[in-house]
């Protein structure tokens, strides 16, 4: 399993309840962002160009408690900035835990080995670690000689130190499906208890503005990595969102399923787009014109996005919206291992990206070792 | 909201081709928009320059028609019917509280502040990694910008 039974426990129940109640729409995971400063500057974020005095702002843990309040979800991610550089955030964390919120403290780890001592182990905290790939790829993509190292030794240490620690790994264009295969390997091996992976966003304040996967690349990308998939791997995501970035099933936008809360507001719509800002949640879900958003929509901002932040509700909408979404969604669970021959052919023929020196050594180096992929 | 002309390349790409069908999603261009002081002339022109400085990622200056100044984030606005009925929503730097400013009481907009965001490349990076390296030199890094 995943996450543990009661987590699962408390997000179904919460999902039926809101579904008996009749809510159109509801959100599911609050994504807090206490701050926006941070100890990496990644080529593919667009989250941390602010002036100095944005940068220095927080929000105070009664703020944070006061949106938890609000939205009302059972699950809270912490994203940011950089959660670990808050001075307040264990004292948010606790105060989150003891609301017996499911927290998904994202961070770089780059702090993690020294500030775990400030934090309890508890079933409702996991420090969910920003590891983009193996060495090079996350060297490479947080602009950082070294980072994988540290944020590995975070993890090992996190895990020692009995907490619940999953991953979270974001792709561009450029990403060797070979070398993610690995990098899975390596995370449960060190001991995580389940993996999230997902498509970068085109930010359009990102550095980097020619490196984002379009939906057909993702799905291909997606396809080779998460078919002929093995036992070992534990994944922290609806098994439909996944299928839906193998490009084996389609869903529509959920842009109201992670609402973010920030030092501006509740940001409008979702985690990614900003256009503008309320300053309740019901203003949030009263004031956004949903159906501008999603890539239905022909919104070009919208076009590319398979995010998680966008997509995951929806893969868990359609689990519990009919039988027939619970039974794909057990099948996927208990015999999902997507043999796919043409995703091994893929796999095997994939070419190393031609844009990133340090991808391509990488790539060149570990193209000598492949000699194909098989399950466990 | 980001305006048509800085969304240019997505409209274009999606001009050609189906969202499911993109291998390489386009980018921004970025606009030069540091150092600008837009002309109000119009109604048309104050809009755009407020729509202008909600995407912008450095501070702005707001000078009122009453000689007052607000100076920076504009981290959001609000468009009404009216000018009167629209207003700029900004965090000075020397105060966390939020300010509200009717665009009808705007005499003067510059983009005063550097923008964050501009100068950054991806491709930079990967040059100066190599010449780091070429000199030897081990942990090489971006550094997030000193705050102080
Ligand atoms: S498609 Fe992506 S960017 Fe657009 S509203 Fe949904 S999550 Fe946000």
């Amino acid at each position: 399993m995943a996450v543990p039974v009661s987590q699962a426990w408390t997000v179904a129940s919460y999902v039926l309840k809101q579904k008996l109640k009749g809510r159109k729409r509801y959100p599911l995971v609050l994504m807090l962002e206490p701050l926006f400063r941070c100890n990496l500057a990644c080529a593919g974020c667009g989250k941390i160009q602010y002036p100095a005095h944005i940068l220095k702002a927080e929000l105070t843990p009664e703020e944070c408690f006061k949106a938890v309040e609000e939205c009302g979800t059972p699950m809270v991610a912490i994203p940011g900035g950089e959660p670990l550089l808050h001075p307040k955030m264990p004292e948010i964390v606790a105060g989150l835990v003891a609301r017996k919120k499911y927290v998904y403290m994202c961070t770089n780890a780059l702090l993690l080995k020294e500030k775990l001592h400030l934090f309890k182990p508890s079933k409702y905290l996991s420090f969910s670690v920003h590891v983009d790939g193996q060495k090079e790829h996350h060297d490479f993509a947080v602009c950082r000689e070294g980072g994988h190292d540290i944020a590995m030794e975070g993890v090992r240490a996190a895990v020692a130190a009995g907490f619940r620690v999953t991953t979270n790994t974001t792709l561009f264009d450029g990403a060797d499906p070979n070398s993610v295969r690995r990098h899975f390997d390596e995370l449960m091996s060190a001991g995580v208890e389940s993996m999230m992976v997902s498509p970068g966003y085109t930010y359009d304040k990102a550095p980097d503005q020619k490196h984002f996967l379009g939906r057909a690349r993702s799905k291909k990308l997606f396809r080779a990595i998460l078919s002929n998939r093995k036992k070992s791997w534990q994944f922290n995501a609806s098994p439909m969102f996944m299928e839906f970035l193998m490009g084996k099933k389609d869903l529509k936008c959920t842009p109201w399923g992670m609402p973010t809360f920030s030092i501006f507001g509740w940001q409008k719509p979702c985690y990614l787009l900003q256009d503008g800002y309320a300053d309740t949640f019901r203003e949030l879900m009263e004031t956004v014109e949903w159906s501008n958003y999603g890539t239905e929509s022909g919104n070009p901002r919208c076009a590319n996005c398979m995010v998680h932040s966008g997509y995951e509700a929806s893969g868990v909408n359609y689990t519990f919206g009919s039988l027939k979404g619970m039974l794909e969604t057990a099948r996927a669970m208990f015999f999902g291992s997507y043999k796919d021959n043409g995703a091994m052919k893929l796999l095997n023929e994939w070419k190393p990206a031609q844009h990133g020196p340090l991808v391509q050594i990488a790539a060149a180096q570990q193209s000598n070792e492949l000699q194909g992929v098989s399950g466990d | 909201m980001a305006t048509e002309a800085q969304e240019a390349a997505k409209i274009e790409q999606l001009a050609h081709a189906n969202p499911d069908e993109i291998e390489v999603a386009a980018g921004r261009e970025k606009e030069q928009l540091e150092g600008w002081i837009p002309s109000l002339a119009s109604e048309a022109e104050t809009r755009e320059a407020l729509e202008k400085a909600f995407d912008y990622r450095g501070d702005i200056t707001i000078t009122r028609k009453d000689g007052t100044k607000v100076e920076g984030y504009l981290f959001d606005r609000r468009s009404g019917a009216t000018l009167e009925s629209s207003y700029a929503r900004v965090i000075p730097t020397n105060s966390p509280e939020k300010v509200n400013v009717a665009y009808s009481d705007i005499a003067a907009l510059a983009f005063s502040g550097r923008d964050t965001a501009a100068g950054k490349t991806f491709e930079a990076w990967v040059k100066k990694y190599w010449e780091k390296k070429a000199a030897g030199e081990k942990n090489i890094q971006i550094e997030p910008e000193k705050l102080d």
